[in-house]
């Protein structure tokens, strides 16, 4: 019950903020020719620029190359562009995150375009999409176990996928980005979409894995989280190593 | 009473006032079969300037031990230890307790060898092995004893207490097994089937089909599994989320549209009428070894078991494609009750999780 | 007045005496003051286990006194936060209690699961050891049995260990286990059941593992341990070949006190590394793993790194099932069961077969060294390369994701690797060990290269060689036999330059003929080999 109120509350909270600075975006954008938004047509021109050779003439899609993107919305444009990953290097196995290419605004304003083209999901706005009071990392933390884990790892490392796809760490990811990622399930990721888990449940998981990520390990050097595997490799190349150094100088002769 | 003479030695008198203590240690390594070839003390002049300085780094490291095993009391006592997320001094408590205790230790172990190494004499001893069998007198001797043992006992002569014997043998080695092998047994077909099913069986939803729930026990609508998504769903029953069922969770999954379309269409037999609309349920359980088979690539639609690395095709009967598995993912046949909820219209026709010998 | 009854100078004495009076222990006491122990750095290797298998005793005692094995469930509300309100078993509650709520617990649990794999690594490498230089041989083939045998009884403890926090992968562990012995023909589900009390989980899982992990498997290590080191006793150590030493005698220092200095030192050294890496290096962070629930899993789910190489091998599996007659062999049973009954029996038997094999009923406290019995070397490497092709492929995920290789490649360079990388490793380690050899009878026969280049009258380059032998009226040395022992190949092994730390790799010890019994304080001069005298 308890849970039903806090979402409420959580969504009049996000609704209040998306009014308050969305018609402001839509004050300020008399329409252009094409129907599109001032943002939308900064992002137009952005993606007639570095886009349009993949994804086609308004982005409905070149064979081969690059899917169309009607219907995939601003978040999936957002997530893509501001991470990096988009535009593409080369074509290979799977985008990787790297140095964007265009800032936050810019990727909105492509994202804008996308959205303005065919609708999709979007995401609130705002920088901390998360939840962090007590109750909220023990339920983030239970709903990333069994939706997440199996994948990105239970300390976040990310892991292998079949035939060198791979589920990426989540070491450097945003709010956002996560948000985004869950909304939009780029590349093979599945999606959670609103109905499946509800913009409070990202919100939690979300809380959850930026505390696992700021949670100085309690132990001692985490060896990378990885689990068995390194901690394996530094029973060997600590443990051992070091033992039989000492052994050589206590059976030598001084 | 103090002289002793060993074969071929000269006799020995350990009173003799003319010898030293060495003496008699040598002697007594003698006895022992242990020649001390070789004995030169470190310093046969005491406090030259290399022993004072050995002494001292000895000493400074004893000091330096003390000192770190105090610290590490100190640590234990008043650091603060409690739990607290984030980074913050707490979280050194560990970290400290182990760098005070390992150093001391560390410390302690190179005084007390640096004092071995450095101060101690010089020594080379021999010792002889006594190597082989005993001698064929001993073993000519032990050998009639346990003859003889025999022979007290008298097996031989006695063929009816020979008989007789082996039976307390038998009987007293079986009750001796029989309290732990009777104590632990359980049928495994008692009852018949928990091998061959699952929390979605009617039977235990009072005859009716029983609906896919999540883990927090609220049933699913069609609507709310995302296109290209997964749900880990559970049996809607008392505790169908728990360990008590752990051959239930079902992977639900919602295909897009084209992809449906080919899995109905390669639906082998004992898959027929199992998927329902896009959505299709593959048992969670891995078929080769019992891992959750649920990292789900969406676009490849290929599940991959994070134990072993099986990788199984979803619009293929979740037929394995790599690795070690042999067995499809059993399918759960599912439906939509009355109020619009899944629900599994059957339990799984096959049994689910790892093979094993009674599974056809 | 009359000062103290008590002498207190000769109460040691007396005591002693009253003590011997009773116990007669003055013979038996000195013969083992002077046991004599060789020294080498490489007989060190077991004792690295033995003080690891003491910190596990004292480190697991602290442990049982807040670790309850039930799997009740309970709601957990200690001091981690993350997981406050989560449904989970009594066991994996007591163990986040022991990390967070215990003071100075999260060290014990560290320090003894880091002891536990540090127990493990040293007896394996001790196990090479013993291999490599033939220390198995007659007589000491029942020590190599019981290490065989300690082997795999430290590999049960350890899983068993690993299994008892329920947390999410240590539950993953287990139901494999319970798919392996599940995959029993005729028995399987019939062992499964029994052992787990029903189906799995069951609730009789943990409180049984928990007391065949502190009471049964303890025990039995304690027995096969006392066993081991009576034998070694008994046995007495074996010795490298080298001056003085030979078949029927042992050289080094006696155990008191220069043996025993060194041993207890040592147990300070790995007492100390233990609680330098149970404080500083995190291990098993089983917070972060969340309870044990069967439809949780997490991406590289992987056991401790002795069970990786049975990992290993189940991934590279191939999916070959045998069906008939209505009844099921799975895939599984091959590299789970089989394989590890293979590793076993082989290494029980292999003693017997060498020793058949060779035809030699001798007995031998003389080591070998490696490049001296080719074949054994290349047998041990090709063993060791199949080992490490199934242990990096226990972990073939994590290497995959982090290193940037397919997943299906990983498994696949394991299979052929499995098939390739063994004879590899035994035809080269045997070329390697021939080369060894014939380099150490080159320079026996003609001397230490010493690197000087000479020009002959005749225009040719030679380069001089240093004779470890005499030379004939000719100016040729006489060709030394091999003594089965280090042949110095460089200068400054020799002479006045030799190394600064005499026998730091190789104990040269240099029997002085034996002395008439003086004081201690006799003055010895060492006898040093010159270069110039050209004999040794």
């Amino acid at each position: 019950m308890s849970s039903g109120l806090r979402l409420v509350a959580a969504l009049s909270l996000f609704g209040a903020l998306y009014a308050g600075f969305a018609p402001g975006l839509q004050s300020a954008s008399a329409e252009d020719a094409n129907g599109l938004s001032a943002a939308a047509a900064e992002g137009k021109q952005i993606f007639d620029n570095s886009c349009i050779s993949c994804h086609g003439r308004n982005a409905e899609g070149v064979p081969d190359r690059g899917p169309s993107l009607i219907g995939v919305g601003s978040a999936a444009v957002e997530f893509q562009v501001a991470t990096g990953r988009m535009p593409m290097a080369r074509q290979e196995a799977q985008a990787e995150r790297k140095t964007p290419h265009y800032t936050r605004e810019q990727a909105a304003q492509i994202g804008q375009y996308i959205q303005e083209l065919g609708g999709g999901p979007q995401l609130p706005s705002g920088e901390k999409l998360r939840l962090t009071e007590e109750q909220d990392l023990a339920k983030g933390g239970e709903l990333f176990r069994i939706n997440c884990s199996s994948c990105h790892a239970f300390g976040g490392g990310g892991g292998a996928l079949s035939s060198g796809k791979f589920a990426p760490t989540l070491e450097h990811a945003s709010d956002r980005d996560m948000y985004a990622a869950m909304l939009t399930g780029p590349q093979n990721m599945p999606v959670f979409g609103d109905s499946q888990l509800t913009p409070e449940e990202k919100m939690q998981i979300i809380g959850y894995i930026q505390n696992l990520k700021s949670d100085q390990d309690p132990g001692g050097w985490g060896l990378g989280r990885l689990g068995p595997t390194s901690e394996g490799v530094a029973i060997f190349l600590i443990g051992i190593v070091g033992i039989v150094l000492a052994t050589l100088w206590i059976a030598g002769k001084s | 009473m103090s002289t002793h003479v060993p074969d071929g030695q000269e006799p020995f008198d350990v009173e003799d006032p003319a010898l030293t203590r060495f003496d008699l240690v040598r002697e007594g390594a003698r006895r022992d079969g242990v020649e001390i070839v070789h004995y030169k003390p470190r310093f046969p002049v005491p406090g030259t300037k290399v022993e004072r300085r050995i002494e001292r780094s000895i000493a400074l490291m004893l000091v330096l031990c003390g000192l770190f095993a105090l610290a590490f009391v100190v640590a234990y006592i008043w650091w603060p230890w409690e739990y607290k997320t984030g980074a913050n001094i707490n979280k050194w408590y560990t970290p400290v307790l182990g760098f005070t205790l390992g150093m001391s230790l560390v410390l302690l172990a190179v005084a007390i060898i640096t004092w071995g190494k450095k101060l101690l004499p010089e020594e080379i001893s021999v010792q002889e092995r006594h190597e082989g069998a005993s001698t064929p007198d001993e073993a000519a001797l032990t050998a009639a004893t346990i003859g003889n043992m025999g022979d007290e006992l008298g097996i031989q002569r006695r063929p009816l207490l020979k008989a007789a014997v082996l039976l307390p043998g038998l009987g007293l080695g079986a009750a001796a097994v029989a309290p732990l092998v009777g104590g632990l047994i359980r049928s495994p077909h008692e009852p018949d089937a928990i091998f061959f099913e699952t929390g979605f069986n009617p039977k235990f939803n009072h005859g009716q089909p029983v609906r896919l729930v999540r883990e927090d026990g609220t049933p699913i609508r069609p609507e709310e599994v995302s296109v290209g998504g997964q749900m880990t769903v559970f049996p809607g029953i008392p505790g169908g989320a728990t360990n008590k069922w752990a051959d239930s969770p079902t992977l639900l999954i919602h295909l897009r549209p084209e992809d449906a379309a080919i899995t109905l269409e390669n639906a082998k037999p004992v898959n027929e009428g199992a998927q329902w609309g896009n959505f299709v349920a593959y048992s969670k359980i891995c078929t080769h070894a019992g891992c959750p088979a649920s990292l789900y690539e969406q676009q490849t639609n290929r599940l991959l078991c994070p134990c072993h690395q099986s990788q199984f095709n979803i619009t293929d009967n979740a037929r394995p494609i790599f690795g070690p598995a042999s067995r499809s993912l059993p399918q759960l046949p599912i439906g939509r009750d009355a109020e619009g909820y899944f629900i599994a219209t059957s339990d799984y026709r096959v049994a689910v999780g790892p093979a094993f010998w009674e599974r056809p | 007045m009359k000062r103290r009854k008590i002498d207190l100078a000769a109460l040691p004495g007396a005591s002693a005496r009253e003590v011997d009076e009773r116990l007669q222990v003055a013979t038996p006491l000195r013969r083992l003051f002077n046991k004599v122990f060789p020294d080498h750095w490489s007989f060190l290797l077991g004792e690295i286990a033995l003080y690891s298998f003491i910190v596990l005793l004292l480190t697991g005692t602290f442990l049982t006194l807040f670790f309850d094995p039930s799997m009740a469930e309970v709601k957990y509300n200690g001091s981690f936060v993350p997981l406050r309100g989560i449904e989970m078993t009594k066991a994996y509650e007591t163990a986040l209690n022991i990390s967070f709520d215990v003071r100075g617990g999260l060290i014990m649990r560290q320090m003894h699961h880091w002891a536990a794999l540090l127990f493990m690594a040293a007896i394996v490498v001790h196990m090479f050891r013993v291999f490599f230089t033939g220390a198995f041989r007659k007589p000491r083939e029942l020590n190599w049995i019981i290490g065989v045998l300690l082997f795999w009884m430290g590999f049960t403890e350890g899983f068993a260990g690993y299994s008892l926090p329920d947390d999410a992968l240590s539950g993953t562990g287990l139901r494999i286990a319970s798919a392996i012995m599940l995959s029993i023909p005729v028995a399987g589900t019939w062992i499964t059941t029994s052992l787990f009390g029903g189906e799995f989980p069951g609730t009789e899982i943990l409180p049984r593992l928990y007391i065949v992990h502190v009471l049964l498997l303890p025990g039995v290590l304690l027995a096969l341990i006392a066993a081991h080191m009576g034998l070694l006793v008994k046995q007495k150590h074996t010795q490298w070949p080298g001056p003085g030493r030979t078949n029927s005698n042992v050289v080094g220092v006696r155990m008191f006190p220069g043996f025993a200095v060194k041993a207890g030192g040592f147990f300070m050294l790995v007492f100390g590394v233990i609680a330098l890496m149970g404080g500083l290096l995190q291990i098993n962070p089983i917070w972060l793993f969340g309870p044990y629930e069967a439809a949780v899993v997490s991406a590289a789910s992987q056991p401790d790194w002795y069970v990786m190489f049975l990992d290993g091998s189940t991934r590279l599996m191939p999916a070959w099932e045998i069906r008939a007659f209505g009844y099921t062999i799975p895939a599984l049973l091959w590299p789970t069961l089989v394989l590890p009954a293979f590793l076993t029996i082989l290494p029980l038997i292999y003693p017997f077969i060498e020793a058949r094999f060779l035809k030699d009923r001798a007995s031998h406290h003389l080591l070998q060294r490696p490049r001296d019995v080719p074949f054994r070397t290349a047998l041990g490497a090709m063993s060791i390369a199949f080992y490490m092709v199934l242990a990096l492929s226990g972990g073939n995920d994590v290497i995959a994701d982090k290193f940037h290789i397919s997943l299906n490649a990983m498994t696949w360079a394991g299979r052929i690797g499995l098939l390739i990388a063994p004879p590899l490793a035994y035809f080269i380690t045997y070329r390697i060990c021939l080369g060894l050899q014939q380099h150490d009878r080159e320079v026996l026969a003609h001397g230490v290269e010493t690197g000087i280049i000479r020009r002959l009258p005749d225009g040719r380059f030679m380069e001089v060689h240093q004779p470890l032998s005499p030379v004939d009226e000719h100016g040729h040395p006489t060709e030394l036999p091999y003594a089965g022992w280090v042949v110095p190949k460089k200068m400054n092994r020799l002479g006045a330059v030799a190394p600064a730390i005499r026998g730091f790799f190789f104990p040269i010890e240099k029997p002085a003929p034996p002395q008439p019994p003086a004081g201690p304080a006799e003055v010895e001069t060492p006898e040093r080999d010159e270069v110039t005298s050209g004999h040794r």
